[in-house]
């Protein structure tokens, strides 16, 4: 899987809207079969790079190529592969929401009605409200119906969750699992709240200031780090532990609770025989790995 | 073969399904030869990402505990009895370390700690406990 061509490649895409440096020489391979999560701060440059993407907005320089295609070139083919739901989520006001479905159906030959009846119940969406009239939460499940109905290959969410409660985000997060059970789907999900997406994600990109600061596997990201707790089995610690990388260290009595990065289990279990101490290693909190990151 | 996945342990999920598997095999609930679940099937049921679970499966594929069969699928892998012994003797370690660091921590003497063990070995093991009623 990891062998497949990137469906999209951006390579130094720069963007910038008056004074602000949105996107500053950005590059980025996406790959299939994935659950990417895109975070990064608010103004950090997500919502702009996913518009990239499907050509929304083009570069200053740089390019980007979805699905072998360049963006700002994709036609009716290339677009009827990639679901979009975006914060502002424009819909038509005036039609009941059921027309709303009906209409955006009729663009998509391979709309899948077992799907969307499926998720109208699942989802307790009134076809019979006037779109305008509808609950910023109702608003973006119907957004999210009308991204997901054609099984596109790429789904592109952009803080989708953000006005969902817990019960319908939770449904929402097993929904999208059970979307990328077909190995040639691809989601990419933003958001600035990363307990939001841990379930489902298996890869993080962390934004900053138009930049990409990180770009690695959901997996490997969080045993990078941990938290080790390291007690003397009798009397004082050694003054000096003789822990690699650690990032963060606190003490008091006979104990220490380091942050380490790039150390194994085994090797930080040996240190702890020979210096006569115990030590408990716990994964690292997401958040804290978010702070180390960014920071 | 029954799993369960903790989100909230912050252990990534793969890992979760490695240990539980392994653990699973190495305590004879998995025997020899039975073919495992799909990685499309248990990662829609465990609701989890097919990824995460392709990940898992191939890992304990290169430690040797499954086997692929072409067209036919995967499947506890038949260990020599010695890797076996190794496995387990890893496992308890791992678990009685946590015990023994306790123990002396908390000032107990080895010979209390080891009655402690033995105390409890023969209050779980049913075998042991019918052996000595005799």
């Amino acid at each position: 899987m990891i062998d497949a061509n990137p469906i999209v490649q951006m390579n130094g895409l720069s963007k910038r809207f008056g004074k602000i440096q949105a996107l500053d020489g950005t590059s980025l391979d996406i790959y299939p079969g994935r659950i990417i999560g895109l975070l990064g701060a608010n103004g950090a440059g997500k919502s702009t790079l996913l518009r990239h993407i499907i050509g929304l907005y083009l570069p200053d320089s740089g390019q980007c190529t979805t699905f072998g295609c360049d963006a700002g070139k994709l036609g009716p083919e290339e677009l009827g592969r990639i679901g979009y739901v975006h914060q502002e989520g424009d819909l038509l006001d005036w039609m009941k929401a059921g027309q709303l479905i009906r209409y955006v159906s009729t663009y998509y030959p391979n709309w899948n009605r077992g799907l969307e009846e499926k998720y109208i119940a699942d989802y307790d969406i009134s076809t019979d409200a006037r779109v305008g009239s509808l609950s910023p939460g109702q608003r973006q499940k119907l957004a999210i119906l009308l991204a997901i109905g054609f099984e596109p290959e790429l789904l592109i969410l952009d803080e989708p969750a953000a006005a969902l409660d817990p019960v319908m985000r939770a449904r929402f997060l097993d929904m999208l699992l059970q979307f990328i059970q077909d190995e040639n789907r691809t989601i990419i999900i933003s958001s600035h709240i990363l307990s939001d997406i841990e379930k489902v994600v298996d890869h993080v990109v962390i934004m900053k200031a138009g930049r990409i600061v990180l770009d690695s596997d959901f997996d490997e990201l969080r045993e990078r780090f941990s938290r080790v707790r390291v007690s003397a089995l009798s009397g004082e610690l050694p003054s000096e532990l003789p822990f690699a990388n650690v990032l963060d260290s606190r003490r008091s009595n006979g104990e220490a609770i380091l942050t380490v990065q790039n150390c194994s289990g085994e090797e930080l279990q040996q240190q702890a025989e020979s210096l006569n101490c115990r030590i408990d290693v716990q994964p690292l909190p997401l958040e804290d790995i978010y702070r180390i990151v960014v920071s | 073969m029954l799993l369960e996945i903790d989100h909230h342990s912050g252990q990534p999920i793969y890992r979760q399904v490695i240990e539980q598997i392994r653990r699973q095999i190495m305590a004879g609930l998995l025997g020899e030869d039975s073919q495992l679940v799909s990685v499309r099937d248990l990662a829609s049921q465990l609701n989890v990402n097919p990824m995460t679970i392709s990940k898992a499966y191939s890992l304990l594929e290169n430690e040797g505990l499954l086997e692929r069969r072409r067209g036919v699928g995967l499947f506890v892998a038949k260990v020599a009895q010695d890797r076996k012994g190794r496995v387990k003797a890893r496992l308890l370690e791992e678990a009685m370390v946590r015990a023994v660091t306790a123990a002396i921590q908390f000032g107990i003497p080895e010979k209390k700690a080891a009655e402690m063990l033995g105390g409890l070995y023969r209050k779980y093991d049913s075998k042991s406990r019918s052996d000595s009623n005799d």
